[in-house]
């Protein structure tokens, strides 16, 4: 890297060679755009794999498992040539691993995250159950739009309270939300990256809806768009951990993100989440005082100055 | 033992199934044989590494799905193209794959074929690539589908059965023993499951993830 | 105030001493081309023998002992010969740092302000380690990593500030070298970071010892990496002193200060990278800047360039004249500041050992 290295001469500062570059017409895609499979998905299947999200250090395809009729997802940590490839190895190994085991973990207590299909930590792959439906993020603000239609769409947002009867269906799904989070965090596992994107609306099959009473049934705004089981996923910076503290910066992550997605039920969703936190995990009182610390320290940090 | 006049529709009973993601020079066959009478044979000729009998014979009683045996045959595939098998071939690493620990002997015992206890057998086969360099032994021309049914009905002697999940709910899966083998007994929630099939494939998917993570 | 016509360039000194450097710099900023010119950069280091670190004490004494040679070669290399009517403003660094050596250069701003009649802009380091990066790069809007011996951040900017997406939960990685080159008892000279990783080219690659690799999301620690190469270097002693009783320890054994600079670096600098590409994903940016006095080693932007260059982007890094602490980089962000109106009142030019890059409001961008 001499090269960028350099010194440029200060006046008058000339373009870095990639500006240049990129401004080329016919210019050869930037390899990130042409993402070699991982050896397993080169073997032939029925159907050929689908990438679906690219994130800082893993690839998640959709694809099969075993048989044409059985979907899977699958997620693949790639080789990273800037690291020391021991270090590479021993980094991608362990990741894996400790995904694998955080899920079979979850599944086991019954906490809803997929299904381990298969693993293989030396080639940086993990083969999970394939989960159906929207994330929870695309289901909310598309209600949130039909609702603020049905208001007339005109004038300011009004904030969502929860106290209407259309609003029950909103309700509901943020009481499952809460009520997942709380089981997770009681079998010692922390997410470590929960938003509503990493939360997948999967559809209750053939009227079967949950027993817990948290589904909302009746009249409300964009009929079942709220419907189906939360099922947790992306436990890619997931740990093992029992401390108040890690749980409470997990909601607190949480609240943010509905804050900044879903900004008109955030008031709601904090009250939401809080009471149906409580009910499926003992300790939820210690971590929801331990998070008014974490907001305090959160809100601190951004106002000063 | 089928008779040869049973041959024709027997043959289907052993399928030839191509799993996503394997090379095609792999050819996995499978088939079910219930109430088998020479178990003490079979296990014999393993344990004496009689290459003609090289099967991954799988004690059904500890089997609760088709996924359950589909899955352990791809691990050991997977294991077998990486070059790190734990075990003899790919047959026995068939029967380690079933196990959710990694306790060789232990998995022959409890998956693998046992004169006292295994009446109903799944039976798997799968054709290897040949390897670069072939010794010029005259015996080792390549095996085809035809010649393992015919060693099969000639050997194994049982009745040929469809291998479905049917089948293998028909009483043929000894929940007590899959619970314990797979740790299933302090699921709670899994009891509580009130619909049978979802029950069962709320097992399957634990017990998937008991085999995938077995070793780690 | 200001005694230039309106229109000509704008001319500042930048008065720089939060650690072991104390930089004077005089940059001239161009309004009608925007250009800027370097009109002088002159630092100079106070270096602690072998094994020791700079303690503050002695580090202010520095300071105030050179501060007026390094003003006048600074103003002799500028050909300013009437400050008083020649300079807009005043620049010193307020935070973060230490705190002696940071009160030391207030003062003597102050004084200099005093002396000439002009206004006081008080400038903090991180900021202006980023503005001089920019600057000389031509990176419009990169992810940040700044790395010195007394910080470790990530940066990316949004609405008017420089946010911190991460950083270092214990100590700086600056800090994590330094301490270890004095484990080995390295030369400080001309800085203990150059010195380790001159060793760690010497090594063969080949040995790359277990060192923990601790990154939590976005942030990540080194005081336990330094634990473990600490105690690594103490088997190396023991080794040593076996093998001078004559024991024979078989080649692959040995341990080297050379393995050991190389797997620290090779471990800490994966973390960075790791955690810079993780910021780069969140806010989807390819380019990235190096800034701070460990952003000159030469294999973070090796590694740095290999990860942006795989995600279709750049690495921007400067050289030693600007990535160690420098007067010019607070003469250049202070006259910024100084351009939107910003002016720091004489009775609050105090200093602050704690200022975070966030907390300042970046009027100077859109």
């Amino acid at each position: 890297m001499a090269k960028t290295a350099q010194w440029r001469k200060i006046h008058p500062p000339p373009p870095p060679p990639a500006q240049q570059q990129s401004e080329k017409p016919h210019e050869p895609k930037p390899e990130t755009e042409q993402f070699p499979l991982p050896t397993i998905l080169t073997y032939p299947s029925s159907t050929p794999p689908t990438l679906i999200t690219q994130g800082a250090e893993a690839r998640l395809y959709k694809t099969t498992y075993l048989l044409p009729s059985l979907p899977a997802a699958l997620k693949y940590r790639p080789p990273k040539t800037w690291r020391h490839p021991v270090l590479d190895a021993r980094l991608t190994r362990h990741r894996i691993l400790a995904e694998a085991r955080v899920l079979t973990r979850c599944r086991r207590a019954g906490v809803p995250v997929p299904a381990v299909y298969a693993v293989d930590e030396g080639a940086g792959w993990l083969a999970m159950e394939w989960i159906g439906g929207p994330p929870a993020r695309a289901a909310i603000n598309e209600w949130l739009k039909r609702r603020k239609e049905e208001e007339g769409g005109e004038g300011r947002a009004v904030p969502v309270t929860g106290k209407e009867e259309r609003d029950k269906q909103l309700v509901a799904l943020m009481r499952r939300i809460g009520s997942a989070v709380g089981r997770m965090h009681g079998v010692g596992v922390v997410h470590g990256d929960l938003t509503t994107s990493n939360m997948m609306l999967r559809p209750w099959e053939k009227g079967r809806e949950p027993a817990n009473g948290y589904a909302a049934t009746g009249e409300g705004v964009g009929d079942g768009l709220l419907d189906g089981d939360i099922v947790i996923i992306d436990f890619g910076l997931a740990s093992q951990s029992t401390s108040d503290e890690d749980r409470a910066v997990d909601l607190y992550v949480l609240e943010r993100a509905f804050a900044s997605t879903h900004s008109r039920a955030e008031a709601l969703f904090t009250a939401t989440l809080e009471s149906s936190y409580k009910e499926t995990f003992k300790q939820a009182p210690v971590v929801l005082k331990k998070l008014e610390e974490v907001r305090m320290r959160g809100r601190k940090r951004s106002m000063i100055g | 033992m089928a008779s040869p006049s049973d041959s024709q529709t027997a043959s289907s009973l052993i399928e030839t199934i191509q799993l996503e993601h394997v090379p095609s020079s792999y050819t996995v066959l499978v088939g079910l044989f219930k109430d088998v009478s020479n178990a003490e044979f079979l296990q014999q000729q393993l344990l004496g590494r009689n290459s003609e009998y090289e099967y991954a014979f799988i004690d059904a009683s500890s089997v609760i799905s088709r996924i359950q045996v589909l899955a352990a045959v791809y691990k050991a595939i997977t294991i077998h193209m990486s070059g790190s098998m734990k075990t003899p071939n790919v047959h026995s690493e068939i029967v380690c794959s079933l196990s959710p620990n990694n306790n060789i002997s232990e998995a022959y015992r409890r998956f693998g074929i046992t004169p006292s206890s295994s009446k109903h057998l799944i039976i798997v086969k799968v054709l290897t690539p040949l390897p670069a360099i072939t010794t010029t032994t005259t015996s080792s021309s390549p095996l085809t589908p035809q010649a393992v049914h015919q060693h099969l009905f000639a050997n194994v002697k049982g009745t040929p059965t469809p291998f479905t999940d049917e089948v293998l709910q028909s009483g043929l899966t000894d929940w007590a023993k899959v619970r314990k083998y797979y740790k299933l007994n302090g699921v709670g929630w899994l009891d509580s499951i009130k619909d049978e099939s979802l029950r069962r494939r709320e097992a399957e998917v634990l017990v998937l993830g008991s085999m995938a993570l077995r070793s780690l | 105030m200001a005694k230039q016509h309106p229109s000509g360039p704008l001319l500042s000194i930048g008065c720089e001493g939060s650690a072991n450097k104390l930089g004077i710099g005089i940059i001239s900023h161009d309004p009608t081309t925007g250009k800027s010119s370097i009109l002088a950069n002159i630092r100079d280091t106070f270096v602690s023998p072998p094994g020791t670190g700079f303690l503050p004490k002695d580090t202010a004494r520095h300071h105030r002992a050179f501060f007026a040679r390094v003003a006048r070669a600074a103003l002799a290399a500028a050909g300013i010969t009437r400050p008083e009517k020649q300079l807009s403003c005043v620049c010193y660094t307020k935070g973060p740092g230490m705190g002696a050596p940071l009160q030391s250069v207030a003062v003597a701003a102050r004084t200099i302000a005093l002396l000439w009649d002009l206004p006081l802009v008080g400038v903090n380091h991180c900021v202006g380690h980023i503005e001089m990066g920019r600057e000389i790069t031509g990176a419009d809007d990169p992810v940040v990593l700044y790395v010195s011996g007394g910080n470790t951040q990530v940066i990316a900017y949004a609405e008017r500030r420089y946010r911190i997406f991460g950083e270092t939960l214990d100590i700086a990685v600056g800090n994590c070298l330094d301490r270890f080159a004095r484990t080995l008892a390295i030369s400080n000279d001309p800085a203990p970071g150059y010195n380790i990783e001159l060793l760690a080219r010497k090594s063969s690659g080949r040995v790359l010892h277990d060192l923990p690799y601790a990154v939590k999301g976005m942030d990540c620690s080194f005081s336990g990496i330094l634990t473990a190469a600490d105690l690594l270097a103490a088997q190396m002693r023991e080794q040593e002193a076996r093998i001078a009783a004559g024991e024979v320890v078989k080649e692959e054994d040995r341990i080297t200060p050379e393995d050991l600079c190389y797997s620290l670096q090779e471990t800490i600098f994966a973390m960075l990278v790791e955690i810079t590409e993780r910021a780069m994903a969140h806010v989807g940016s390819n380019q990235v800047l190096i800034v701070g006095g460990v952003g000159c080693n030469e294999r973070l932007q090796e590694m740095m360039g290999q990860m942006a260059k795989e995600r279709g982007g750049n690495v921007y890094a400067t050289d030693e004249r600007f990535c160690i602490d420098n007067g010019i980089m607070i003469a250049h962000a202070g006259l910024l500041a100084y351009e939107t109106g910003f002016r720091t009142p004489l009775e609050d030019s105090t200093c602050t050992q704690r200022f975070r890059t966030d907390e300042v409001y970046v009027k100077w961008r859109d």
